[in-house]
């Protein structure tokens, strides 16, 4: 009895002994790894800081309104931003180099699902912020088109006009990471499908109130172009 | 510009008049765009004023049309004057050539503006002068007022100077005479009159510039010329014509559109001369020539419930686009005016210093956020309104010597304001090398008055 419980110990001891002989190296190998990559990542924030402050990419940032796009505040900074992103970036590599530093079947398959997946992220990341910026810049078009020719409702035209380049936006970029496509598109369709009828039914019902007000206002209307035409502004 | 360039400008057909005709000591431009009641007159009128000040000078009439359909350039080349004897000339009245194509390019005064100065030029013209094709109130006394002072004592640039109704000319007064007084130190009562005379130094200079695709093709070509003359340095002065009378400018014309190209070429210029107006301070007056008159000038109403309630509207809807270039403060004071007039307020009032610190806003918005420009300037349509709105309560019972009393004490506003515009300007340089947004406080040491 006490022979056999030896042996178990024994060769718990010796499995203990294996394991830590196959993943201690690794394991210490992946954490000076990880403060390696922890040290140029901070260096890399440091230069990139140091040269981005200089090459005019926040002006760009300002003017172009992608800074208070991006942060309510406006005071997002390029070189803070691009800084960031590249410290980051030298994290996730330095993690990436210590899983595999294991060498197992589970850290390969994670290595090879990030590296691919990795630029479509950045892809679709890139077009999010790009249609959230073009829905935010049309959308004022909108608005001060909609304003200057005396629309019913302008903030409300704007805000569609955003609303559905978001959308586009993020079916484009969803499409991209083969994330939920069907989903998406499914209700990309369904909802301009039902815009379409809604405004057809709407215009097809107002029609005839439309032209009844329109030859109405007429009489109005020639006379405001009447006193138009008097006042002249330059 | 050189001749071959300026030959690019040109049509085939007017090439070939230009070099049938060689010289020409006086052109007279008209441009022109669907103006067949009133553009015989303007031509009878220059030939008239041709024949009796200046019958020693070879000159050319140009007509440069816009692709009219109702007859403009025909009556421009069949127009003579029927009762000669009444001019009571001192030598026989001979033919003055009048030429009439139709321009290339953009559509606008501007582009028929640069055919015009182009034959000037190819022409070797010594003095030049444009006058709008819809003037009722044109004499040929105008001619010799707008070229007398090129050919006679030395001076580059003639601008106008009219007699108009209190509400005539609303973006002159309200915006472009203050701003163009306050920038650049000269009081030229009528920066985009529309009748200039000009030297031909000063037509070969605005030939030589390469920004006619922009505004300056269409309604910024006025404030364009009378900017260019001051801030370079050319010799300036005014004529007095009288009262300006004339159909309404493109009726069908969309405000925001015209405001956009006038107010977008003033602050399109002050970028570029900047050095120039952030060294003067104050304004001196322009040399006026001319015998001033009092003239009956026609009546011009104006709706004002309708412009109160655009104002109100652009205040609830256009705030998101204000607040890109406004202040805070100042978008405050704008909208605690528009919350007044809802509740009913009577004396609704939009404060010189107060519009003259929005006007600059807008400038330093511009220069600074080129991709918003079209936005901001479109957006600045119903504060114009409400501000002509806040001018029309305040002259309702004023003759024209206050309405004129008023408009200096806005000029004085604006002039006031310099230090702020400046510091804004500056401001707004520094913050775009931080990265820094702009539009979160006035700058310290300038004080704010409403």
């Amino acid at each position: 009895m006490i022979r056999t419980l030896q042996q178990i110990l024994e060769r718990a001891v010796e499995r203990l002994a294996d394991t830590s002989m196959t993943y201690l190296p690794p394991l210490l190998a992946g954490l000076v790894i990880l403060l390696v990559a922890y040290l140029i990542a901070r260096m890399v924030r440091w230069m990139f800081n140091r040269m981005i402050k200089a090459s005019g990419v926040d002006r760009f940032l300002l003017q172009s309104g992608i800074s208070s796009m991006l942060d309510r505040s406006g005071r997002l900074h390029a070189a803070q931003l691009v800084a960031q992103t590249a410290y980051w970036m030298v994290i996730l590599i330095g993690v990436l180099t210590a899983l595999n530093a294991f060498n197992t079947e589970l850290t390969t398959r994670i290595i090879s699902s990030v590296v691919l997946l990795l630029p479509k992220l950045v892809t679709a990341a890139l077009i999010l912020v790009a249609g959230v910026w073009l829905g935010k810049y049309l959308g004022r078009s909108m608005l001060v088109w909609a304003h200057n020719e005396e629309m019913p409702w302008p903030r409300k035209l704007a805000a569609v006009v955003r609303t559905g380049i978001i959308f586009v936006s993020i079916v484009v970029a969803a499409d991209h990471l083969d994330f939920a496509r069907g989903v998406f598109l499914a209700a990309f369709v369904l909802l301009m499908g039902g815009a379409v009828v809604s405004l057809s039914i709407a215009l097809g019902m107002s029609t005839h109130y439309a032209i009844k007000r329109r030859l109405e206002e007429e009489r109005p209307r020639a006379e405001e172009m009447e006193e138009k035409s008097l006042w002249n502004h330059l | 510009m050189t001749g071959d360039m300026a030959q690019q400008v040109l049509p085939d057909a007017a090439s070939h008049a230009v070099a049938e005709l060689r010289q020409a000591d006086i052109v007279i431009g008209i441009p022109s765009y669907n103006n067949v009641k009133t553009i015989g007159h303007v031509v009878r009128a220059a030939q008239g004023g041709l024949a009796k000040y200046f019958p020693q000078f070879s000159s050319v009439i140009v007509n440069s049309d816009g692709g009219s359909s109702d007859g403009t350039r025909e009556t421009v080349l069949s127009s003579q004057i029927e009762d000669a004897h009444l001019l009571m000339l001192s030598t026989p009245m001979l033919p003055v050539h009048r030429l009439s194509f139709p321009y290339h390019g953009i559509p606008g005064k501007g582009s028929a503006f640069r055919m015009i100065f182009a034959i000037a030029q190819q022409l070797g013209a010594k003095a030049c002068c444009v006058v709008d094709s819809d003037l009722r109130s044109i004499t040929p006394e105008w001619i010799d007022l707008l070229l007398r002072p090129v050919l006679y004592t030395g001076y580059d640039f003639v601008a106008p100077y009219y007699y108009r109704h209190k509400y005539d000319g609303t973006i002159t007064n309200s915006i472009v005479y203050p701003m163009t007084r306050s920038l650049y130190g000269l009081r030229v009562r009528q920066p985009i009159g529309g009748d200039f005379g000009m030297s031909g130094a000063l037509v070969a200079r605005y030939l030589q510039r390469n920004d006619w695709e922009t505004d300056v093709a269409r309604y910024g070509i006025d404030i364009w010329m009378t900017s260019i003359a001051i801030a370079e340095g050319f010799r300036v002065c005014q004529s007095f014509l009288g009262a300006k009378l004339h159909d309404a400018k493109d009726p069908g014309a969309d405000l925001s559109a015209m405001l956009h190209q006038v107010v977008g070429s003033v602050y399109q210029l002050m970028g570029e001369y900047e050095p120039v107006w952030r060294s003067r301070s104050g304004s001196s007056p322009v040399d006026l020539f001319g015998f001033r008159f009092d003239v009956g000038l026609s009546p011009i109403e104006v709706n004002l419930d309708r412009m109160l309630n655009t104002f109100r509207r652009g205040c609830h809807e256009l705030a998101e686009i204000w607040s890109l270039a406004l202040l805070p403060e100042n978008l405050e004071a704008i909208q605690r005016l528009a919350r007044e007039l809802e509740s009913g307020a009577k004396n609704f009032n939009i404060p010189d210093a107060l519009w003259a610190r929005i006007v600059a806003d807008f400038a330093c918005a511009y220069r600074h956020t080129p991709i918003e420009r079209g936005h901001l300037l479109r957006s600045l349509t119903p504060l114009y309104i409400g501000r002509v709105a806040s001018f029309v309560i305040e002259t309702e019972t004023s003759v024209s010597s206050q309405v004129e009393e008023k408009i200096e004490d806005l000029c004085k506003a604006f002039e006031d304001a310099k230090p702020y515009l400046i510091s804004r300007w500056k401001n707004e340089a520094v913050n775009l090398e931080q990265g820094v947004p702009s539009t979160e406080k006035a700058p310290e040491h300038v004080k704010l008055e409403a």
